[in-house]
């Protein structure tokens, strides 16, 4: 753990986007102090441009589009990280117990995995998302946490079965150690780059499709994220009025977050793997990904 | 059991649970499954058109277990019922005219963006740690990460009401009648540009950087080793030995990018306001039409399962080592 903070502090890919997601998340801590708006509230004339009074300009209903957009970095964030933490969990476990268990329990987790992975996600989410009817930031979190496990449980399961066959998992074996404890201490920390890099694509799945679902009008329109400015802004009809500051400014917020993150994520692949610096572990990803295409 | 018979099989299995997560849903849900799924519908349907609504969505007196089977029979017969919001047109009829815009974008970009993106993995994988290679890497990375939503809205602003060299909705000028003359293909072309160049913007990165991994792997093998000592040129030995072996991990990979480029094609219909399965959908969520929703998600399923199903056919014609393992 030491050597991957002080790696991420010497490669540059890490530094750029540790600073931007750092700096996305102090401005979401910080809103209160940055802004004098309440996000909620009528401020200013409706579809006001920015100005010095409104530095992002005003939406349709006279809200402060900086307020909204400070206010619902906190949202989208938080759907983003307890997303990607429940995405992890669940796949990380499943694919430590399938890769390690084998047999029958394989078996059964790799065939709803594989089933999981051919429905396609988002009109599955999208199909969910209409019967909850609107669905808060964190029950969209919870569903995306439920419907989204299935990459990361393929990945670790592949890279479980290398690790299973080392010597020092077998030493713990014989020596009669718990599965549990095999699984949680021997193996778990062999894998944690594959761990690491599903927890940021997770996030980076996460507060993109929560966006996109609140887009299409399935969230709930009174909370304030990033999302939901959209949603409303294109209800507006923001861009065909000329208000393109409605619209813009969560589309490049989005758009900083995701580039931040993914960043970051091809850093630590770097990082926990150095041989493999011009192939990455990215690649090792998408290979090991495909090893299980064959079978069921 | 032969390789393709298991896939069939499974794809059976997958497309049962679709249906089975349409059954249970509703009825998952807290109040009256029938209340919450037609409660549109009473008010706009005459009654027996409802009752047979109902029927069709296994909303049959008796046990859960016969209710499932009058759902999934009504399915295997390709009956998704009728749409609450374009009462009478059957969901089939609603959507499958919406899938073949789809299928025609979707298809046509991915096309497109696995040519190109091929392309320039291939040179990068080839000149890799060059300038190039980072700027098509970075690139590649930046393109991916961001959402669909976004590149679709910044495109729309930028080309659509800006500059205005592309129209801003419609599959095609509403002027026109559909019909086979050049006028008429030529405006369809015309208000495809701006959505493919969207889909491509988001696909491309993703094909890039396989194909630059994939051939990065490949290039220190042997026989590639040995095609430079023959002395062969350079582009001969990047195309012929290195790419076209990269390529096989790739075909694969298209299948998967296929669900994602589903879920991208829908925000980019709603946004260019294109008359495919993605706005027919958004259309069907703001009136909660769920039969069309529910029909969608079984829809795009099979579109998926098919797709995979083609790689599955093209892996074993590629890889000839998956027949005899079967």
């Amino acid at each position: 753990m030491g050597q991957l903070w002080i790696g991420l502090c010497r490669n540059r890919k890490a530094f750029i986007g540790l600073a931007i997601v750092l700096l996305i998340v102090l401005v979401a801590l910080a809103a209160p102090l940055l802004t004098e708006y309440n996000p909620a509230a009528r401020t200013g004339r409706p579809h006001q441009p920015p100005s010095a009074e409104h530095i992002l300009g005003t939406t349709r209903l006279g809200q402060d589009v900086w307020a909204r957009l400070i206010y619902g970095a906190q949202t989208s964030l938080a759907v983003g990280f307890a997303a990607g933490l429940l995405i992890t969990v669940v796949g990380t476990t499943l694919g430590i117990v399938a890769g390690y268990r084998g047999g029958k329990t394989d078996e059964v987790i790799s065939f709803f995995t594989n089933m999981v992975l051919v429905v396609p996600n988002l009109p599955l989410l999208l199909v969910i998302a209409s019967f909850v009817g609107q669905a808060g930031p964190m029950v969209i979190a919870l569903i995306l946490g439920l419907t989204s496990w299935a990459w990361g449980a393929r990945v670790t399961r592949a890279e479980t079965l290398s690790v299973k066959q080392r010597d020092f998992v077998k030493a713990a074996e014989m020596m009669g150690e718990p599965q549990w404890r095999i699984m949680a201490f021997e193996i778990l920390p062999n894998v944690f780059s594959i761990v690491g890099i599903n927890f940021i694509g997770s996030v980076i799945f996460a507060v993109i499709t929560e966006a996109t679902l609140e887009f299409l009008g399935l969230g709930d329109p009174n909370v304030i994220s990033w999302g939901t400015m959209l949603y409303n802004a294109q209800k507006a009809s923001a861009l065909s009025v000329g208000a393109w500051w409605d619209i813009l400014a969560p589309c490049l917020a989005l758009a900083l977050l995701g580039i931040g993150l993914s960043l970051l994520n091809f850093a630590v692949d770097e990082i926990a793997n150095p041989r493999l610096r011009t192939g990455g572990r990215l690649a090792r990803w998408t290979s090991l990904v495909k090893s299980g295409e064959g079978r069921l | 059991m032969p390789f393709l018979l298991r896939r069939i099989l499974f794809y059976l299995a997958a497309f049962v649970a679709a249906a089975t997560i349409n059954f249970f849903l509703p009825r998952l849900m807290p109040g009256d499954p029938v209340a919450l799924m037609f409660s549109s519908a009473a008010s706009e349907l005459p009654p027996e058109s409802l009752e047979a609504l109902k029927l069709t969505f296994g909303f049959v007196d008796g046990p859960l277990w016969k209710q499932y089977l009058t759902y999934l029979s009504s399915i295997f017969t390709g009956d998704l019922g009728v749409s609450v919001k374009y009462f009478p047109l059957p969901v089939t009829d609603l959507l499958g005219r919406a899938l073949l815009w789809t299928v025609s974008l979707v298809g046509t970009a991915t096309l497109f963006s696995f040519v190109l993106g091929s392309f320039l993995g291939m040179l990068a994988a080839w000149r890799r740690g060059s300038r190039l290679d980072v700027v098509l890497s970075v690139s590649a990375i930046f393109a991916t990460s961001i959402p669909a939503v976004v590149t679709s809205l910044v495109a729309l602003f930028v080309f659509g009401f800006t500059l205005g060299w592309f129209p801003t909705g419609y599959a095609h000028d509403p002027a026109l009648d559909p019909s086979f003359s050049l006028a008429f293909l030529a405006s369809v072309a015309h208000h495809a540009i701006l959505p493919l160049i969207t889909l491509c913007f988001v696909l491309t990165g993703g094909f890039t950087v396989t194909m630059r991994n994939n051939m990065i792997n490949l290039l220190g093998q042997d026989y590639v080793v040995m095609a430079r000592a023959k002395g062969l040129s350079d582009r001969r030995v990047m195309v012929w030995y290195a790419a076209r072996n990269a390529l096989l991990p790739t075909v694969s990979s298209l299948a998967i990018a296929l669900g994602t480029v589903l879920g991208g094609s829908l925000v980019t219909e709603v946004v260019f306001n294109y008359p495919g399965l993605g706005n027919t959908l958004y259309q069907a969520i703001l009136a909660r039409d769920y039969p069309v929703i529910q029909g969608q998600l079984l829809v795009m399923t099979a579109a998926m399962l098919v797709s995979n199903f083609i790689v599955d056919v093209s892996y074993v014609l590629l890889d000839p080592r998956l027949k005899r393992s079967g």
